[in-house]
């Protein structure tokens, strides 16, 4: 009886007690985040806030002890294995590489931009080990065949244009704004939205909106005076011009010294990266300027992590020698650490496939600094941080002005 | 012919290496990109070591390569080998093309195939042939998508590059190469053909590079213009083939190995030193050692394989 009685103990024993001791055993002391970044070269200027908000978010995490891992039920210290590709694709590749095979990292956040990302892309995918990707939007990358790719901080191309357009089409009825010039950079990001555009205001003719002018130049273009003037004689309503940040700049500054005025103008960074624009071209030359009015400027209330407000704080308390500025891509790189603290936090096991899983479980349940957060079930790609259509006041001041359910003030329009 | 088994030996213990370096160092694609530096600084060496004439362009033939590679599979419905080949005559059709480049030389020859090079990718990335090429918004090739197979393949263009240049170090066409980068005028009164000499010498380098280029597509199979038509691939193919030292087969598998492995290491180890680690090499190479590595032995009168 005595036996029976130790053997049941013991047995009890066994199955209340050695789970924990294997769990204990088999927690990883940190959790490995590879991420290549670009340190120099031409993609640094986009690259580096990203890097320098996940690196914020992990030393903050770790400060606190690490992050929650669900699967080991107890928080971990995070550790950023982070290398610099100088902007090269082909470094960038094998960083990748040398992340997933020689760092065994747990989990692999790609570079920023399409360009550096598309390289990670099928390295990924071919070591099935999913990529966090924070700002790559190229639409090539998402389909349906690849589960292991997932687009965490921007729309993915073909959605950031999505009001814009509509803004258009609502002008083209109400305030006569009809001839459309559409100038773009040559480059996947720019030239997606471009080709978006040009096929709403194909299926909106009746709107009376019409294309006059339908140009890309390279990204490297950084004189736009010829073009500004070619642009002028087709005498368009609305000038969509879409670039980089050093083309945004150009671009307006070219314009100030020509003194040549659109009545209406639209153009991507001097609200995604706004501190940098005014820095470099001054609040009266992006006055009256329509642009994406990003997280930077729309006060999203997160459910998660800090508000627009404190982060910023919080950047300017971290990086207070004002190299990069605080813009966009760094609430991009905090966002992205967000999303992998509560990926953490909610997924069965630290298995890639079950990772994509817990990403897709925070999809339309997480608001952060960066919005909603929804990703889409077949492709990864991010559909939910929307981007809205501000327009620039004077002192660098911007106001909402489309969609309505989020406008905080209405779109004027210069004269001809 | 002992010299020729000499060349021959090292060419097959590099491929050899190459080849089973993958079951040792899992990272493939670093490995890979050592076996695409080997064979682009030995097409380099083809036609800089043996002629003279120094192509800063390079890139352009691979680049043709790459897109002739992509277009073979986007529109010919052609597998990775085809496409390779497609890729290749792409690169050597260019180099036709460019063939009136060789009434310049010295910096003018550098300068004008720089040129064209860059011309070459303009109208690859062009807008208007989004049709034709994707423009600048890239190709996706995810459907060949095979690293081992695209691994072999670079393996193999590493092999024949290699004979080929052992070949050129010991046959009479080779010496006549040298004879024209030493003084074309009087090779010329020797009898040596010059300008049939540079020419195939030229057609072989592009073949090479387009051949690399094509692998280089099969491997990424994602890539937009500006990566295949990276200056980066000319400047590392003319650094280290100079690194090591020309015309020969050591001197560009010693500037692989030793520049393009430190640039790894710092690039991983060390990366906030990079430039100034990278920069003091070459600069104490450029002062201390002009003909390269191996003239270390070859001032010595030994000859290095």
């Amino acid at each position: 009886m005595l036996r029976r009685s130790v053997v049941v103990i013991a047995a009890l024993a066994s199955i209340l007690f050695v789970p924990a001791r294997v769990e204990a055993q088999t927690a990883p002391a940190e959790i490995r985040i590879g991420h290549p970044y670009a340190g120099s070269g031409p993609y640094a200027s986009i690259s580096m806030p990203v890097y320098l908000g996940l690196k914020l978010w992990v030393d903050r995490t770790n400060e606190a002890g690490g992050a929650f891992v669900k699967p080991f039920n107890k928080k971990i210290p995070l550790k950023l294995i982070a290398y610099d590709d100088q902007s090269s694709t082909a470094t960038a590749a094998t960083l990748v590489n040398q992340l997933i095979t020689q760092d065994h990292v747990d989990m692999l956040v790609s570079d920023s931009g399409s360009v550096l990302t598309s390289v990670a892309v099928p390295i990924a995918r071919d070591h099935k080990q999913l990529l966090f990707n924070p700002t790559g939007t190229g639409a090539a990358f998402f389909t349906k065949d690849n589960p292991y790719v997932v687009l965490l901080a921007d729309p993915a191309s073909t959605v950031w244009p999505k009001y814009i357009s509509e803004l258009l089409g609502n002008s083209a009825k109400t305030a006569g704004i009809k001839r459309v010039a559409l100038l773009y950079a040559t480059n996947d990001f720019t030239g997606t939205q471009a080709s978006t555009i040009r096929n709403y205001i194909k299926a909106h003719a009746d709107t009376g909106l019409e294309l006059v002018y339908d140009q890309g130049v390279p990204t490297a273009t950084s004189n736009y005076t010829v073009l500004i003037n070619n642009v002028a004689a087709t005498n368009p309503d609305a000038v969509v011009a879409l670039g980089y940040v050093g083309n945004d700049i150009a671009f307006l500054r070219n314009l100030q010294d020509s003194g040549q005025k659109f009545p209406f103008l639209f153009m991507i960074y001097p609200g995604v990266e706004k501190e940098e624009l005014l820095k470099n071209v001054g609040a009266t030359g992006m006055e009256g300027v329509f642009t994406y009015a990003m997280s930077t400027e729309i006060e999203y209330k997160p459910n998660f992590g800090m508000t627009a407000a404190e982060y910023k704080k919080a950047w300017h308390d971290t990086y207070p020698d004002g190299k990069y500025e605080f813009g966009f891509n760094a609430i991009a790189g905090y966002t992205v650490g967000l999303v992998l603290e509560r990926t953490l936090a909610t997924t069965e096991s630290l298995d890639q496939l079950a990772l994509r899983a817990a990403v897709q479980g925070l999809s339309g349940k997480l608001t952060t600094l960066d919005g909603p957060f929804e990703v889409d079930a077949e492709t990864g790609a991010q559909l939910g941080e929307i981007t809205p259509v501000g327009q620039l006041r004077a002192g660098g001041k911007m106001e909402a002005v489309w969609p309505l359910d989020l406008a905080n003030g209405k779109p004027t329009f210069g004269k001809k | 012919m002992h010299r020729v088994f000499n060349d021959l030996g090292l060419a097959v213990l590099v491929v050899v290496a190459m080849a089973v370096a993958p079951s040792i160092y899992s990272n493939q694609l670093l490995l890979f990109n050592f076996v695409m530096f080997l064979s682009l600084a030995q097409g380099l060496n083809v036609i800089y070591g043996f002629t003279g004439y120094l192509p800063f362009g390079y890139v352009g033939f691979f680049g043709a390569g790459a897109y002739g590679f992509a277009l073979a599979v986007m529109h010919l419905g052609f597998g990775p080998p085809g496409a390779m080949a497609v890729g290749a005559a792409a690169a050597v059709v260019l180099a036709l093309i460019l063939t009136p480049l060789f009434r310049l030389s010295g910096a003018y020859f550098a300068i004008a195939n720089l040129a064209a090079a860059q011309a070459v990718y303009e109208v690859v990335a062009n807008p208007a042939l989004e049709d034709v090429t994707k423009g600048p918004y890239g190709v996706s090739l995810s459907g060949v998508f095979a690293p081992n197979a695209s691994y072999a393949a670079a393996v193999a263009i590493l092999a024949f590059t290699l004979l080929l240049v052992v070949w050129l170090r010991n046959s009479q066409f080779g010496l006549s190469l040298r004879a024209i980068k030493e003084d074309p005028i009087s090779a010329a009164m020797a009898g040596v053909s010059v300008v049939r000499g540079r020419t195939i010498a030229w057609l072989l380098s592009a073949l090479i590079a387009g051949l690399v280029g094509g692998s280089f597509a099969w491997e990424v199979s994602v890539f937009y213009p500006e990566t295949a038509f990276s200056p980066q691939f000319s400047i590392f193919a003319v650094v280290f083939a100079l690194f090591g030292g020309t015309a020969t087969l050591t001197g560009p598998l010693l500037g692989v190995f030793i520049l393009y492995g430190v640039y790894n290491w710092i690039g991983i180890s060390v990366p906030q030193y990079f430039q100034l680690i990278y920069g003091t090499l070459i600069v104490a190479l450029v002062l201390f050692l002009p003909n390269g590595l191996v003239s270390l032995l070859t001032r010595r009168g030994i000859r290095v394989p």
